[in-house]
């Protein structure tokens, strides 16, 4: 019996390893007669026949990777510099005439800027993550003060060490702990926030820190029990933290980014290489829809954060998934760099 | 990290053969007492990017058809006051300590003593770790339990255990005798 099991198990191994190979050697050849049929290899029929955007760079960047070329293979991870080199290499390589197909180069550098924009964008966000607050260091005190005063405009910080942090959402006197894990990353995400879209972040802060005001219908009513209502109306602490909150929509934005699942929003709003402030916009949209969502969700206390935050990411993971997606068209401060 | 998953490995190994059971285990302590980390730390995760728990997180640790439920909740002061929701028929009450934050020692012994009030914890046996052994100005174990006033604990097993849940250091003793715990619970 089990002997039997693991043969059955081999063979079936060995069917898909063959399958894989006749896949592989099938697209190599509708890859083959294509070209010849069309005149044009796969790198310009993409260009020819998607539009400028993730779709469009999403194919260029799959195309390269699987190619079994070197040349095109190492494409993605050029240095920005080296792009336009690269580019007259591939045309070399790939036999197109830059006098007869003058768009071609323009389209594929525009491709290859953002998909190693994305990559250098990864490791400056990386570094800045794994630099933790030091309050030894006069920029990081600035910058945290510069967020108090940002946030707090009329009522002034009365010493660094303070309660009054809590009242932006920090858990104690000193916010230096609560930076962790996001290190840096947090900090910058937050006074990006609290400066560049000061109204819509002290709309928030006041937000969460507001008891909610419930009104229900008779139906909602009866589905819950009484000593659950009472709870309900009477519980106090149905906001949640501004600044840990920033620091989890931060580590969210993260998570976004590293994967990959980010690439549609970036290659769609960023006509060259996505920025830090391209990075920093999407975490001040993704402050503004959770906010939004959590108010939908109405949750009973705060203890049901971690479960909300799992469904806004899902949600944001889906959205993501269509090659049309941008997640900020409303925020204003973005507008100038969306021109597509 | 993989002294950590030899510990919880012989955790389960020594109740394999007796009937398969769940264990719920609570983390509690302050804010930055260092909760997450360890329940990473537990769970065989990276424990690079975290951040302030808003909430709790749980974290389940199956082997054997043996399950072990850990609670890790928030340590903030406006979440303290849920503590209590997640008491019941709690198995094991883990209790951490930044051992470096010595401006709170009497904050958290406070916290504790109240805490093992709670009905809901009567005889739960506890252990305490004192976390962040791996700074320079962490305080020792011993001083930490004198701190507390431990040995006034008569009705509970406790014990005090120097752990470094970033290195993982420690944490593997602290899970040894927590499984010596439950096998004597049990007969």
């Amino acid at each position: 019996m089990m002997g039997g099991a693991v043969q059955q198990d081999a063979h079936r191994m060995f069917v898909q390893v063959c399958l894989y190979f006749y896949c592989k050697c099938l697209w190599r050849c509708l890859k083959f007669v294509v070209r010849k049929l069309t005149g044009r290899c796969e790198l310009q029929r993409i260009c020819y026949n998607t539009k400028p955007g993730a779709g469009r760079t999403m194919k260029i960047e799959t195309s390269l990777r699987s190619s079994k070329n070197k040349v095109l293979q190492n494409a993605v991870s050029v240095h920005p510099d080296a792009i336009e080199k690269t580019i007259d290499t591939i045309m070399e390589l790939k036999k197109i005439n830059p006098d007869v197909n003058p768009q071609l180069g323009v389209s594929l550098q525009g491709c290859l800027l953002q998909i190693v924009g994305y990559r250098n964008l990864i490791a400056q966000v990386e570094k800045l993550r794994r630099e933790p607050y030091d309050s030894e260091d006069p920029q990081h005190e600035e910058m945290l003060l510069k967020l108090w005063k940002c946030l707090k405009p009329d009522s002034p910080l009365e010493a660094r060490i303070s309660k009054q942090w809590c009242e932006i959402g920090f858990q104690g006197d000193d916010p230096k702990t609560d930076f962790r894990g996001m290190g840096l990353l947090g900090l910058y995400n937050l006074l990006f926030f609290a400066e560049r879209d000061a109204a819509a972040a002290q709309q928030i802060l006041s937000d969460s820190l507001q008891p909610k005001y419930r009104e229900v219908s008779k139906e909602e009513l009866s589905k819950f029990t009484k000593a659950e209502w009472e709870k309900k109306k009477f519980d106090k602490a149905i906001g949640y933290s501004f600044a840990i909150v920033g620091i989890n929509i931060t580590d969210l934005a993260y998570n976004l980014l590293v994967s990959g699942a980010l690439k549609t929003h970036f290659y769609n709003v960023a006509p060259e290489a996505p920025t830090l402030s391209h990075f920093q916009q999407t975490f001040c949209y993704l402050m503004h829809e959770f906010h939004k969502f959590w108010i939908e969700e109405d949750p009973l206390d705060i203890m049901e954060f971690n479960r909300v935050r799992e469904k806004f990411h899902k949600r944001i993971i889906k959205q993501l998934q269509n090659p049309n997606m941008a997640l900020c068209p409303h925020f204003a401060a973005s507008e100038s760099l969306i021109n597509l | 990290m993989g002294e950590v998953q030899k510990g919880l490995l012989s955790v389960i190994q020594k109740l394999k053969g007796s009937e398969e059971q769940e264990l719920r285990i609570v983390l509690l302590g302050l804010d930055n007492a260092g909760k997450t980390t360890l329940l990473k730390r537990l769970a065989s995760e990276e424990v690079n990017t975290i951040t302030p728990t808003q909430g709790f997180n749980i974290k389940s640790v199956h082997s054997h058809g043996f399950k072990l439920n850990v609670w890790d909740i928030g340590g903030q002061r406006a979440i303290r006051t849920y503590w209590k929701k997640y008491l019941g028929s709690t198995d094991m009450l883990i209790y951490v300590i930044d051992s470096a934050d010595q401006k709170r020692f009497e904050e958290t012994g406070q916290e504790l003593s109240e805490l093992v009030e709670d009905e809901n914890l009567t005889s739960v046996p506890l252990l305490v770790f004192a976390n962040k052994q791996d700074l320079a100005t962490a305080s020792s174990a011993a001083d930490i339990a004198e701190g507390l006033n431990l040995h006034t604990y008569r009705d509970r097993p406790w014990q005090i255990q120097a752990c470094s849940a970033l290195s993982g250091e420690g944490v593997q003793d602290g899970m040894n005798w927590i499984c010596s715990q439950i096998t004597s619970r049990k007969k």
